[in-house]
């Protein structure tokens, strides 16, 4: 790893490059996060966002570069080689940019999983029902009841998660994901096909989230009114680079940016 | 026996008889290889593997057998005679299998596609088909009782000699058939209109289905397709060792072996497979254990199962597909 | 009436009545014309409810007329008895609403099974009962664990039930190995030992193929147990070859205090087996239910969502090949100790696919309704078997479990008895209705 470690930081990625066959995504991609922050990622279609998403948590591997994630406790996981669910575990959560709920489980037993899941598990414990299990079974619940609050979704825990509205899904994937208790999340696309009062409930729940829960967002959006809002700092990616960094204002009057997205819809560029 | 022995001894006979290994090994790689493809090309515009196909191989090389044994009755072929037996078992094998591959996907797949089956409820689909098919073909012809398609050629018939071991008519006969079947069928894949359509459905069955491709008979064109070459294949197989009502669950697993060794989803990658396989199992015969015969079956899967845990994308690379 | 669809309609019933009369007719064989088994199936005269006889043709295009005229008279009707079809079939699911309803029925079924034994008198049945239901019972129980709960098609079960059965065998001096003990087998250490067998050799089964997705998974479990088929009967110094053993002994209960000695008796194996399905079914309840059982359900809902919270398939993956091998291994124990007789042929793909069949039948993921589905099918197989109705012959079975298994999938994938969740999964895909569940905030039933 290059360079000082500053303690706020979260995420560092350094000189990502990925490649797919003959294409490639990710183009010497440099990004860092700081611990507490929301920062968003933006650019036009298949600048190589969700391609940056799926190698920090883990569903792509890099050829080259190196990510390194820092928890609270100082440890610094390497995230490149890592398995998604060690990711996971560690505390990077993420949803996804077409909601992958399990749809024929509840509303409550989507979060529970999610919640019982990063602590380990015994199979003997599992049969044997002892009160070691029985208490962090009661654990897990207050978790999952506590986030249904926190996104609003108490009334709708007993209903099958494939039948709640687009809004709802998309915060019980939020919930789904804080259940691992994470330090950070990455919300991709988080807000796609919602409509504009779903748009405004999403983005105060995602500054909730950072500030009640102290979890860094990192997000990806092609809605630039929620981004400039929601975003403290963003960075620009097109053809897989970055082009730009810095905070909503800076981006907004970047000609580099401009150029960019002029390519596609020009509405886009007017927040 | 000594272990080096054992192995000395298996280079050895390959040293010997090596023209006799190859023949024989292009002779089986040739079968594979035209079964191989069914299973690739069903992978691609599917996105699964179809497990009755074996079973398809199976039908045509009955209907073959049947058809030259009746011809035939007790005499021998001759000249043009056995040319003409050789087209017409092809044929026939080919059509009944096509129809037989077809039947499968009218009532095996089509329904479960109608209804957004989970893949799962697809492979058990197969697996009834391919126990249905097998089973009523033991009933009606007998288990276990393999049968030949009579004299199409003189019996032992040699073609000519090379190095001082003959080549049979039979084994030529099949290479060249399966040669000429597998050009056309790349060729039919990748310059006709028909081609086009499947490998567009391979790669995207919803735009494709946008842009006018018709997915439901493009799928049953495939099956078609790959049901005809797996028949002149049971055709042509039938003429070296008979055909048996069970002969589809080996040979499948075989030529399914060939398909996911070459790329499941590549035509060009299943023909290699194929004829990979069927050298591989032809040179491994010296290094059988004791002189049992399952020990090829034993390296073949072998390889089947190495193949999927290590690299199951195949040595050329598998062509993705997408579910239709 | 007589429209293009209608008669459409009649020529697509008129080919299964006629695959069925050919399925259900005069064998063939290999030293006939190939034609000689359909021109039997169809030509044959049999007798009509013993009143007359005409050919069998006749018979069956009757039928087929017959359905065809039911069918396009009830058309217009025929969303109205679809309804009430369905009512008939939720039925079950209402009636078994109520957690008390099913105490009940379990207490019910748990005492018709206990005293079962003392209305069967001929002791060729209470064997088959125990051989062909009880350890189908569990093999069925064990895979449903790895098909049913964890989504893993696996086609090469019956590998586990070998190992039990091989390791008993050996256990007990009865393979050309040299063995451990001899007879009779001291169940203690008979039973652990066979159950750990198996379940070691799924995890060295499961480590490296379980990387694999559905499909391939299913072409390299078959793979394995053709290896493994073809091994054992190379290996005749190990494995006794192609012939296996038959000098298996009885398994026998020293406690010091207490000797049992189970004998040709078939009873008492009942009441062994018996007990352990009890246990299994508790086990494999409990498991479900716990947090394992939910990664299981993740993992076959959507795996990347599954690792994305911290989930690692490939270890909950082995597990369940693990539990379902402990089941299916038991069945092995069980079944040498009984029958005393072993041979590759006990393990072939066809049982693989035999149990799949039941686990498929009963539904997938639901305990009961796959101990259930294995208790119809076996007793129907074996009925067929014994009594051979209408020319059945031993091999047909095989055709009947094709079409049903592709019927099944057509019409009721969830099963027999469906597991609540399996039945949401499909119905979800299907784009049902709203499907409410009753649970409570705080806990699972499904």
């Amino acid at each position: 790893m290059s360079g000082e470690v500053t303690t706020d930081l979260i995420i560092r990625a350094e000189h990502l490059t990925l490649r797919f066959g003959g294409v490639v995504s990710l183009r010497d991609v440099s990004i860092d996060m700081r611990r507490g922050e929301i920062l968003a990622v933006i650019g036009p279609n298949g600048a190589g966002k969700t391609s940056l998403f799926n190698s920090l948590s883990g569903v792509y591997q890099p050829q080259e570069g190196s990510i390194t994630f820092m928890a609270h406790d100082a440890t610094a996981l390497s995230v490149i080689g890592k398995k998604a669910h060690q990711i996971a575990q560690a505390g990077v959560s993420r949803t996804f940019q077409a909601s992958r709920l399990f749809s024929a489980l509840s509303v409550f037993e989507n979060i529970k999983i999610g919640a019982e899941s990063h602590r380990g598990i015994g199979l003997v414990g599992a049969l044997v029902k002892g009160p070691g299990t029985r208490r962090g079974d009661h654990q897990s619940d207050e978790v999952v009841i506590d986030l249904l609050t926190f996104v609003g979704l108490t009334r709708e825990a007993n209903l099958i998660a494939s039948q709640l509205s687009y809004g709802a899904r998309r915060r019980l994937e939020i919930a789904r994901a804080l259940a691992t208790e994470p330090e950070v999340i990455l919300l991709d696309e988080p807000a796609a096909g919602t409509n504009p009062s779903e748009k405004l409930e999403l983005a105060n729940l995602i500054r909730r989230v950072r500030d009640e829960r102290g979890v860094s967002v990192l997000l990806i959006e092609h809605d630039m009114k929620l981004v400039m809002s929601l975003a403290e700092r963003l960075y620009v990616l097109n053809f897989g680079s970055v082009i730009a960094e810095g905070s909503p204002e800076e981006v907004r009057a970047n000609p580099v940016v401009i150029d960019a997205y002029l390519g596609s819809s020009h509405e886009e560029t007017k927040a | 026996m000594g272990f080096e022995h054992f192995w000395l001894s298996g280079f050895d006979q390959i040293h010997t008889a090596f023209w006799t290994y190859l023949a024989v090994g292009l002779q089986n790689g040739a079968v594979y290889a035209m079964i191989a493809v069914g299973y690739t090309l069903v992978y691609g515009v599917l996105g699964l593997i179809n497990f009755a196909h074996g079973e398809v191989f199976m039908c045509g090389g009955f209907a073959g057998v049947f058809l030259t044994r009746g011809i035939l009755g007790d005499r021998v072929g001759t000249g043009w005679g056995s040319v003409g037996l050789v087209l017409a078992g092809i044929i026939v094998g080919g059509l009944v299998s096509a129809l037989v591959a077809t039947g499968v996907e009218q009532v095996a797949y089509r329904p479960l596609r109608r209804r957004h089956a989970p893949k799962l409820a697809f492979l058990i689909s197969a697996i009834g088909a391919s126990y249905f098919i097998q089973t009523l073909a033991g009933k009606e012809f007998g288990y276990g009782v393999n049968i030949f398609p009579g004299e199409v050629f003189e019996p032992g018939q040699v073609m000519f000699t090379l190095f001082g071991t003959p080549i049979h008519t039979i084994a030529v006969v099949s290479i060249v058939a399966a040669i000429v079947m597998l050009v056309v069928a790349d060729r039919i894949v990748r310059a006709t209109r028909l081609g086009r359509g499947i490998r567009a459905v391979s790669q995207d069955a919803e735009t494709s289905a946008l842009m006018g491709v018709n997915i439901d008979r493009t799928i049953t064109i495939t099956f078609i397709l790959g049901g005809a070459l797996a028949g002149a294949a049971g055709f042509l197989y039938s003429l070296q060792s008979g055909i048996v009502q069970n002969a589809g669950t080996e040979i499948g697993i075989y030529a399914f072996t060939a398909a996911v060794l070459g790329g499941i989803g590549n035509l060009r990658g299943a023909a290699l497979g194929g004829l990979f396989i069927g050298l591989f199992g032809s040179f491994s015969v010296p290094f059988a254990f004791e002189g049992n015969v399952q020990w090829t079956e034993i390296y073949t899967f072998l390889i089947l199962v190495l193949v999927l845990i290590i690299r199951p994308t195949g040595i050329l690379g598998e062509k993705s597909g997408r579910t239709a | 009436m007589f429209s293009p669809a209608n008669l459409k309609r009649l020529f697509m019933i008129l080919i299964i009545v006629g695959v069925v009369a050919v399925m259900t007719g005069t064998p063939g064989s290999s030293s006939a014309p190939p034609t000689t088994g359909v021109h039997g199936s169809f030509l044959e005269r049999v007798s009509w409810f013993g009143l007359f006889v005409a050919p069998r043709w006749l018979l069956f295009l009757t039928f087929g007329v017959i359905i065809w005229l039911v069918v396009s008279l009830y058309r217009p009707r025929a969303r109205m008895i679809r309804r009430r079809v369905d009512t008939v079939f939720a039925l079950p699911k209402a009636f078994t609403a109520k957690k008390s309803t099913r105490v009940a029925l379990m207490v019910l079924a748990l005492v018709v099974v206990l005293v079962l034994p003392k209305f069967v008198h001929e002791s060729f049945w209470m064997y088959l009962i125990v051989e062909q239901i009880g350890v189908y019972v569990l093999l069925a129980l064990g895979l449903n664990v790895v098909v049913g709960f964890a989504g893993l098609l696996d086609l090469g079960f019956a590998a586990f039930y070998a190992i039990g059965a091989y390791t008993t065998a050996w256990l007990t001096g009865a393979l050309p190995a040299p063995a451990l003990f001899h007879h009779p087998i001291p169940i203690l250490w008979v039973i652990p030992i066979g159950i750990a067998a198996a379940m070691v050799f799924g995890v060295l089964l499961g480590t490296p193929t379980l990387r694999l997705r559905g499909d391939y998974l299913a072409i390299v479990t078959l793979g394995f147990a053709l290896i493994i088929d073809d091994f054992v009967e190379t290996q005749s110094g190990v494995t006794g070859g192609g012939v296996g053993s038959s000098l298996i002994s009885h398994p026998a209960l020293d406690l010091g205090f207490w000797h049992y000695r189970w004998g040709i008796s078939p009873t008492p194996y009942y009441y062994l087996c018996l007990l352990f399905i009890v246990v299994f079914i508790v086990v494999f309840t409990s498991l479900e239910h716990s947090r394992i059982g939910r990664a299981w359900v993740a993992i076959r809902e959507d795996e990347v969502a599954a690792e994305s919270v911290g989930i690692n398939p490939l270890k909950y993956k082995v597990m369940a090949f693990a539990v379902g091998a402990a089941s299916g291994g038991f069945g092995g124990v069980m079944s040498a100790g009984l029958v005393g007789i072993i041979n590759p042929a006990l393990f072939t793909y066809q049982v693989s696919v035999n149990v799949l069949v039941l686990v498929i039948f009963g539904g997938m993921g639901s305990i009961w309704g796959v101990a259930l589905g294995a208790c119809v099918i076996q007793a129907v197989t074996s009925y067929l078997d014994n009594y051979q109705p209408w020319g059945y012959q031993i091999n047909d079975l095989y055709m009947y479990i094709g079409a049903l298994l592709i019927i099944m999938m057509i019409f009721r994938p969830a099963g027999l008895l469906p597991s609540r969740r399996r039945a949401r999964e499909f119905a979800a895909a299907k784009g049902d209705e709203q499907v409410h569940t009753d649970e409570v905030l705080t806990g699972d039933q499904p």
